[in-house]
């Protein structure tokens, strides 16, 4: 065909290297903000300050974190609370994107409205809920006593199980956007024929949902939810401004007690082997996610 | 038929009480900043301002550097959001338009950088930008941000562009363009949706962005809106009225914005999350 | 295809070239604005000193400093000094960054132990040694001790609270008590304390819990009036536990709550401005507090000035003593301009602003010679509290690891046993077990 370029030989060789000059500013750019450091952070983790003097440990710091019970507390706190927030996120967001995804007029609005939490800076929100949770001037525990459900005022970010569930609370109402944003994509993608076909063949609305929208959905609820647990997991900007951590650490998420560590107590070793943790956990919820990412991308490629 | 109205009824009035639960908080700002500061420590609270007063908005501003905090926040939005696009866009062309031999660990390393936890690499980060002489200093925070939009950005584009046919770009450069040419004049202004979407991507993820600036910025002076209204907790005094006059105004252009541009985050999102 | 391809042609018209500038100029602009102007760079033009202390956010200091900083630019028109406010939830934080940066303000006013430790300070004994030495001897040594690290003098001790028992007069005299004899043994303490608590409505006293080293500084009052110790003496164990005399002070004072319900509720929320909030709304008939929380609370209340008295803490051995603070101005690592802040510090503690402090802020001078000024002994509630100061030990603690301990392991240890997750006993022999550990490393 006319016009069509030539792909063997020197063609290729020239075509590819101008396409990697294409991608060489990004690269580079990653290379020296995001690797070097990493590099400088792993190395860091080998060392240990000890006022200005600062000595190589090798894996010591690390050795250490398996006795310390801060760190064993941190990564308990960690996992209950993005077990319950995910969990959470997605009770709240398929029902309301089923609610969005039959609505035939006002989604728009309706959908811009459920996004606000998530529109808002997390820090700012987080001073608002501050407000809202203040136990003797705040609105929720006049109107959580008014309407009966406690029976006396309760300091919640200043018990332990409450302050952990506080910041659950808050950060459920920040984050269940997204995932909202993502089933309803999905859910867009369901072919009406079926549930036309369901409903002719008399299936109850309950049933439709089971059979149906959940299979179709399954892999991008599979895929939110990884991608949720990701973002979850490096949860630091609510806690830090609700809780600093307390008390008595029971909202010490990771990344909480690796800003303590790192700034507070002056310890940036220590503090980086937890990073390091952290991002093993990460790496292994990030390669669920890509490996279910890798069947499309094939499909994609074979164009 | 009563049923199915019955059903449809309690399923919009529990809608409506969730929404109502969920923009509680907001109505619960405005509230507040709009009282005199013997009316917010009332009991019971008070759910409307009997004498409502701008004076938290006017004190916030007196007392406190918001306008720094805005320029602050802006110029660092705006930089990010520039610099994101550019890079992102050059890079995304490359993979679409290029058989690349090593793409596939490229986009690989891409995905696994978001991954990354920004409070792991803030250590470094401070450390490095400290040697640089790069704290209190807008350029530290850009190029932060820029990194960590940039995957999420380029991966976002790469879908935008392989919708775009390759019969597109051979034409132009039939017509005499260059491969540069050719991705100016043709693939970005069809692609400027995905664009769109990248460029609020990062202009809030900078916007809305807070460790990072909490550590490398220590001059109130180069504060943005998020560490300086943190700032105000946990004070001797919380000035409430304040605080939330100071929320409010720092949440208005953010609002604005998604108001107008919501429609293609969501196409973003929706390219990037279903289309693969 | 093609009339697709014109189409969307014609919609870009800027050339590539005019795009290439637009971008260039706006990517400029942002770099230049970001380089910005580096503090005291600027040859001939203005030094200007930044100046951070935890107490700028502070509405009681707040008209005293700013007129101090105003007269000192007056009176020295070169030099502009640039108040830092932070909370002071965030201070330790935000000098620890800025001075590992090299970017520490000038004037600061820290943990002198940590921070020198860690080397976050000059040593100012070159310039203290210029002073004469009637200039000099206004300070004792003990005080001058207290700002030293290892041999050097790292600050220019300014100001300090001393710790009394501070009563509301109204409530005392409501629960049939008699102001005039105020309880000076543990015992006679509690027993003042039950009637002065009406569950729901008031309370005898608030415990102090929350994540700052106010906790820690009252543990250590009832430790030290019990003949305990935290520490042995060379800091470098921790006693909590160990030293029977200290555990039974703990057990008392927090078995205030635990055991007599005497405490108001939410302690592990409770800080310095918690406390004074209480005591101004008369929810709390007593506050273990140095005279700077007579003007908070009398600032949150104007109505509660009448209604204050003082009284020495209770005792549970025949020796008095109270803690005493100190403050000190110290100048950074990081200064260029040395010269011009210790001018500026030696300004923060001139005669005027000492007196000032004491009488709005309600601040104790550190001179001697301002502790017998007239102008300070007017105030008789003053006097008091410099009586007390004969028997007071120094805080905070010369221990390297004293800003992060007294902040966090001291209180965690004393917030778990409040919060019944430990008894008192096993929260604090873990506390000694940690600190021990800590130390070894230091």
């Amino acid at each position: 065909m006319p016009g069509r370029r030539d792909w063997v030989g020197q063609g290729i060789r020239r075509e590819q290297r101008l396409g990697y000059l294409f991608v060489a500013p990004m690269l580079l750019f990653l290379a020296g903000i995001i690797f070097f450091p990493l590099a400088h952070a792993f190395t860091t983790s080998l060392y240990r300050e000890a006022g200005v003097n600062v000595r190589f440990v090798g894996l010591g710091n690390y050795r250490r974190l398996l006795e310390d019970e801060a760190f064993w507390n941190s990564l308990r706190v960690s996992v209950v609370f993005t077990t319950a927030s995910v969990a959470l996120h997605l009770a709240v967001a398929m029902p309301l994107a089923l609610f969005l995804n039959q609505l035939r007029r006002g989604r728009t609005t309706l959908r811009l409205l459920f996004l606000t939490p998530w529109m808002v800076t997390p820090v700012i929100g987080a001073t608002a809920w501050v407000w809202l949770l203040e136990p003797h001037f705040g609105v929720v525990n006049y109107l959580l006593r008014s309407l009966g459900l406690i029976s006396a005022y309760k300091i919640w970010l200043g018990e332990p199980a409450l302050a952990l569930g506080s910041v659950v609370a808050v950060d459920v109402w920040r984050g269940f956007p997204f995932v909202m944003l993502i089933l309803l994509a999905g859910l867009q993608t369901v072919p009406r024929e079926e549930y036309e076909a369901a409903s002719i063949d008399g299936a109850a609305t309950f049933q439709r949902f089971l059979f149906i929208t959940l299979p179709h959905l399954r892999y991008l609820l599979v895929v939110a939810t990884t991608l949720d647990v990701i973002n979850t997991i490096r949860t630091f900007d609510i806690v830090a401004v609700m809780t600093r951590g307390g008390p008595v650490n029971a909202t010490e998420v990771l990344p909480v007690l690796i800003f303590n560590t790192a700034f507070q107590a002056n310890r940036f070793g220590p503090a980086a082997a937890v990073g390091v943790v952290l991002l093993l956990l990460l790496l292994v919820f990030s390669t669920v996610y890509i490996l279910l990412l890798q069947p499309e991308r094939a499909g994609e490629r074979l164009r | 038929m009563t049923q199915n109205r019955l059903l449809n009824g309690a399923v919009w009035t529990a809608m409506l009480l969730f929404l109502g639960v969920v923009v509680f908080p907001f109505y619960w700002m405005v509230n507040t900043s709009l009282k005199p500061m013997s009316e917010v420590f009332q009991s019971p609270p008070a759910f409307y301002p009997s004498h409502w007063t701008l004076a938290g908005y006017v004190n916030i501003w007196a007392t406190r550097l918001m306008g720094r905090y805005f320029l602050n926040t802006a110029v660092i939005s705006v930089g990010s959001t520039l610099l994101a696009m550019v890079l992102s866009a050059l890079a995304a062309y490359g993979f679409s338009r290029f058989r690349l031999r090593w793409e596939q660990p490229l986009i690989l390393v891409l995905l696994l950088t978001q991954m990354l936890p920004g409070t792991l690499l803030i250590i470094p980060y401070f450390q490095l930008m400290a040697k640089l002489r790069l704290i209190n200093n807008y350029l530290s925070l850009i190029l932060a941000y820029v990194s960590f939009a940039l995957p999420f950005s380029t991966w976002m584009l790469v879908g935008f562009f392989r919708s775009i046919p390759l019969e597109l770009d051979e034409a132009a450069m039939v017509d005499g363009c260059s491969r540069v040419g050719a991705f100016w004049r043709v693939i970005l202004p069809l692609s400027l949706p995905g664009l769109v979407a990248v460029a609020i991507f990062t202009f809030l993820l900078a916007w809305n962005a807070y460790v990072f600036a909490l550590v490398l910025t220590t001059d109130p002076k180069m504060f943005p809106l998020s560490v300086g209204i943190a700032n105000m907790l946990g004070e001797y005094q919380v000035v409430w009225n304040e605080m939330m006059a100071g929320a409010v105004l720092a949440t208005l252009p953010v609002f604005i914005l998604y108001g107008f541009l919501e429609r293609y985050l969501v196409q973003g999102i929706t390219a990037g999350a279903v289309k693969g | 295809m093609n009339a697709k391809k014109n189409i969307r042609f014609s919609a870009v018209r800027l050339s590539r070239r005019e795009a290439l500038r637009g971008l260039v100029g706006i990517a400029a602009t942002t770099l230049a604005s970001s380089v910005g102007t580096p503090r005291n760079v600027r040859a001939a033009a203005p030094i200007t000193l930044q100046y951070m202390t935890a107490n700028l956010t502070e509405a009681q200091y707040a008209p005293v400093w700013k007129e101090m900083i105003a007269k000192f630019e007056a009176q020295n028109p070169n030099i502009k000094i640039e108040p830092i406010l932070v909370a002071r939830k965030d201070h330790w934080i935000k000098f620890v960054t800025a001075a590992k940066a090299n970017q520490a303000p000038d004037v600061v006013s820290v943990d002198i132990a940590t921070a020198a430790y860690y080397g976050y300070l000059r040593p100012i004994d070159d310039l203290w040694q210029a002073e004469p030495s009637a200039y000099r001897e206004a300070w004792t040594a003990d005080v001058l001790k207290a700002a030293s690290w290892k041999g050097k003098l790292y600050g220019l001790p300014s100001w300090g609270g001393i710790y009394g028992e501070i009563y509301n007069k109204d409530l005392v005299k409501q629960a049939g008590l008699d102001m005039a004899k105020p309880p000076s043994t543990w015992k006679e303490y509690l027993d003042w304390a039950k009637p002065l608590t009406k569950e729901g409505q008031q309370w005898a006293l608030a415990i102090l819990a929350g994540k700052t080293d106010s906790t820690t500084r009252m543990l250590l009052m009832w430790i030290w009036s019990n003949g305990g110790e935290a520490f042995n003496a060379d800091m470098t164990q921790a006693t909590f536990a160990s030293n029977p005399k200290s555990l039974e002070a703990i057990e008392f004072y927090l078995g205030l709550q635990l055991n007599h319900g005497v405490v108001a509720p939410g302690s592990v929320n409770i800080n310095y401005l918690e406390q004074t909030i209480l005591f101004a709304q008369q929810k709390i008939a007593t506050m273990r507090n140095a005279y700077w929380g007579v003007a908070k609370v009398v600032g949150d209340n104007p109505a509660i000035k009448d209604k204050i008295a003082v009284a020495f803490p209770p005792m549970n051995t025949g020796k008095r003593v109270t803690l005493a603070t100190m403050a000190a101005d110290s100048i950074s690592k990081d200064c260029k301009n040395v010269e011009a802040a210790w001018k500026f510090a030696k300004f923060v503690n001139d005669r005027e602003w000492g007196v000032k402090r004491a009488q709005v802020s309600n601040w104790m001078p550190m001179r001697t010679d301002l502790t017998t000024d007239p102008e300070v002994k007017k105030d008789p509630m003053l006097v008091q509290f410099l009586e007390y100061g004969k028997v007071a030990r120094a805080y905070p603690l010369p221990h390297p690891l004293w800003a992060d301990i007294a902040a966090n392991d001291i209180v965690t240890a004393t917030q778990s046993a409040l919060l019944k997750q430990a008894t008192v006993k096993d929260a604090f022999t873990k506390l000694d077990v940690e600190l021990n550990k800590k130390f070894k490393e230091v």
